[in-house]
């Protein structure tokens, strides 16, 4: 019985190595972590097109407050959102929200080209794709906008909120669209 | 250029690239004879050539590229292998398709028959193959096949197919193949767009460059030679993008006898100023809404030959497309000699259709109720017609001249006709703006909508409902302060009760103010903002995904200090107020 519990237990740890050998063997993705409020949140590398110091927005009227404007990046005029207020973050020890977002993210897809505001310079984080924890309850009891959270990365003692651009910018859209709707 | 001189240089272009492309096919195809991808892309291209040709009356291409694209729906059946004696004839084929294509500049006489003949009886030999139909059979449609061709009639009675193929390659070797390049370039429109783009931006860096150094004290005439270049540059490149207004014109030819015949009318057509040149672009967006209009005046304008007739006019109608240019804006004239625009018949429908209010059918000006025909929803004709549709007509005209910065005028006299006139930018690239400073920031509004700039006060203005008028030219108009307007959360809320009144009852008595009056379809507003700055040429980018929705803005423009400044949809401003007046005098009523 012993001689058995024995192999068990090599066999779980050997089973255990494979795991994370498989794990490190897994398809990885590089992330660009940055952060809100207090949080980090994360965009796939792919999805960034540049970093850049925040240019001079020009504030449009008549949108949704996380909207912040619009501002000139290399020729091109492109939306910039805070996600802070988009994810209703508040903004505890700052006082003055534009002064302190420093930098902009430039986000592109094929069908939107935006900025997000962040605070410091983002970093990067190689994971794997498993890490990713897609379905997990506690995003639902979030006050954050579930809509936009692709999952949570988990690395270390550090927990990393995977943003969904793509849905957010379709929900935005959505949202847009209904409210012209009503408003005809 | 004539237009049909003009007609032919596209096809020639296309017909080169075609020619070209197919020897690079070939040529592809000779090293990989199974390549699928090739095989298709040749059918078509032959297959369209061919169209093309017979469409503008070049029967010889249009034959031998039918012959190839016989060949080819062979091959691509899988029925016929292609080997390396097809091929050379192939080769030979496309090379007299170049000649007989360069035939067309050069008058030259171009034997073309033989080598046709030839892929003419590989086909017939191999259908025979494959059919197994009796020689004889196959012979006879041999004969036939070569009865048309002068050349070869001798061989005719006595050879096989076989042996006629390679009689028939002694007699072309003779003649060299030769390598043509087409003197025009065809470029997509997206190239061009792209290279506006960056005129646009370097005319943006030249002017804060400029602007930068006559601050530090040099002086402007030291840029004159950069300035200069810039705009040839600038004007170099949106010329590429012109076409000839004639090019549009002259399809309305063939839409106008079509309304004409379904109507029972008598119609002629005539065209002026066909050389104008305007943007490919804005003639794109507009080229639906003329003939929504040509159809319009023949269908609402002009009247059937009998009732012309006896009113004195001619029995043929007329209707006029004219293009006419002054300075940076284009207009286009259509005119008809037709019965003119009822107002009283526009109104009675308008008040049926609910469009307007009783109270306000009371009070309506003419002009304005000509204007109705642009709301959608509203159709003139009496009853509906095939040709002018469900009243979807107008707004939709409306609307695209709106969208490209251009206004629709009406103009129209009762049994004598009605002229309408598009007043469109002759580029969608650059147009003139008033740039104005609010809270710290600039804002544009495009020069056509602008009427005049004046300096009032505060005791010129006057409370009036929720709103406030003042009087221009002895009369009297909306007002409203921009920034009322952007504190608003949406242009739909505008009815809400004081929040055009707010910057008004904040104002000092003394105070001056700034005011852009701003006009659109005989509908004047003023607009009071913080600080009017200059005139200026800006090249306006549109907005995107999420704020392309915005009501307030139709597009932005980046200054010459880097900044970015949103160009107010004058537009859609006046249409809401308007909306709104119509809608307080509904619930009045």
């Amino acid at each position: 019985m012993e001689n058995i519990g024995e192999t068990t237990i090599t066999e779980v740890i050997k089973e255990a190595a494979a795991d994370v050998q498989k794990k490190d063997t897994g398809k990885r993705i590089q992330l660009i972590i940055f952060k809100l409020g207090s949080e980090e949140y994360a965009l796939p590398i792919d999805q960034i097109k540049e970093v850049v110091l925040t240019p001079r927005i020009a504030k449009m009227p008549q949108t949704p407050v996380y909207i912040k404007g619009v501002a000139n990046i290399r020729g091109s005029i492109i939306a910039i959102l805070d996600l802070e207020q988009k994810f209703g973050i508040e903004k505890q020890e700052k006082n003055n929200s534009g002064a302190t977002s420093h930098y902009t993210l430039v986000v592109e897809s094929d069908t939107y080209k935006v900025g997000v505001l962040v605070k410091e310079v983002p970093n990067t984080l190689t994971i794997n794709v498993i890490e990713i924890d897609r379905a997990s309850n506690f995003i639902q009891y979030s006050s954050l906008d579930e809509s936009c959270i692709q999952g949570v990365v988990k690395s270390g003692e550090r927990l990393i909120i995977l943003v969904d651009m793509i849905r957010l910018m379709e929900a935005e859209n959505i949202n847009s669209t209904v409210a012209k709707a009503l408003i005809n | 250029m004539g237009k049909e001189q003009e007609y032919i240089e596209i096809f020639l272009a296309e017909a080169q690239e075609s020619h070209e492309k197919l020897n690079l096919l070939f040529t592809e195809l000779e090293r990989d004879n199974t390549s699928r991808k090739a095989i298709d892309a040749i059918f078509r291209i032959t297959h369209t050539l061919k169209g093309n040709a017979m469409g503008m009356g070049f029967s010889e291409i249009a034959e031998m590229s039918h012959v190839m694209e016989d060949v080819f729906n062979e091959v691509k059946n899988g029925k016929l292998v292609l080997d390396a004696e097809l091929f050379s004839s192939l080769f030979r084929a496309n090379d007299i398709l170049g000649e007989l294509i360069e035939a067309i500049t050069s008058a030259k006489q171009v034997k073309y028959k033989g080598i046709k003949t030839k892929l003419e009886v590989v086909l017939r030999n191999h259908r025979q193959n494959i059919t197994s139909e009796a020689a004889q059979e196959g012979l006879e449609t041999i004969e036939t096949v070569k009865s048309d061709d002068p050349v070869i009639v001798q061989e005719n009675h006595n050879s096989t197919g076989g042996e006629l193929v390679l009689a028939l390659e002694d007699l072309e070797e003779t003649q060299l193949s030769k390598v043509t390049i087409s003197d025009t370039v065809q470029v997509p429109v997206r190239k061009l767009d792209a290279l506006l783009n960056i005129v646009g931006e370097l005319i943006i860096e030249k002017d804060s460059l400029i602007a930068k150094y006559t601050e530090i004290g040099h002086k402007a005439s030291e840029f004159a030679r950069l300035h200069r270049i810039a705009s040839d540059l600038q004007y170099g490149v949106m010329d590429v993008r012109l076409v000839q207004i004639g090019f549009l014109f002259n399809k309305f030819h063939r839409v106008l006898r079509d309304v004409a015949s379904i109507e029972n009318k008598k119609v002629d057509l005539i065209l002026e100023g066909t050389e104008i040149e305007i943007d490919r672009n804005v003639l794109r967006i507009m080229s639906d809404s003329l003939v929504h209009m040509v159809r319009n005046s023949v269908s609402h304008g002009i009247e059937k030959p009998a009732k012309r007739l006896e009113k004195g006019k001619p029995e043929h109608g007329k209707v006029v497309l004219r293009g006419r240019n002054e300075k940076d804006t284009i207009y286009i004239e259509i005119e008809d000699d037709g019965a003119g625009i009822d107002t009283a018949v526009i109104k009675r429908k308008a008040l049926e259709k609910k469009i307007i209010s009783e109270e306000y059918a009371k009070v309506i000006t003419n002009d304005e109720i000509l204007l109705l025909i642009f709301e959608p929803g509203f159709s003139n004709a009496e009853e509906v017609t095939e040709v002018s549709g469900r009243g979807v007509g107008m707004d939709v005209v409306k609307r695209a001249t709106e969208s490209i910065g251009g206004k629709v005028e009406i103009f129209t006299t009762i049994g004598k006709g009605t002229r309408f006139v598009l007043t469109l930018p002759s580029s969608m690239a650059v147009k003139g703006a008033l740039l104005f400073e609010l809270d710290k920031q600039e804002f544009a509004i495009p020069l056509t909508y602008t009427e005049a700039v004046v300096s009032l006060r505060k005791k010129d203005l006057h409370k009036y409902g929720k709103g406030l008028v003042t009087s221009y030219l002895g009369k009297s108009i909306s007002l409203v302060f921009l920034k009322d307007l952007f504190a608003l959360p949406n242009l739909a809320s505008i009815g809400l009760e004081g929040a055009l009144h707010k910057s008004y009852d904040d104002l000092p008595a003394e105070a001056k103010l700034d005011v852009v009056i701003v006009s659109y379809a005989e509908r004047f507003m003023g607009i009071v903002v913080d600080k009017l700055l200059q005139q200026k040429e800006i090249v306006e980018k549109n907005l995107n995904n999420p704020v392309d929705k915005n009501d307030l803005f139709c597009g932005a423009t980046i200054l010459g200090n880097g900044n970015v400044c949103l160009v107010l949809d004058i537009v859609a401003v006046l249409r809401t107020f308007y909306m709104e007046k119509m809608r307080r005098q509904n619930v009045a009523a």
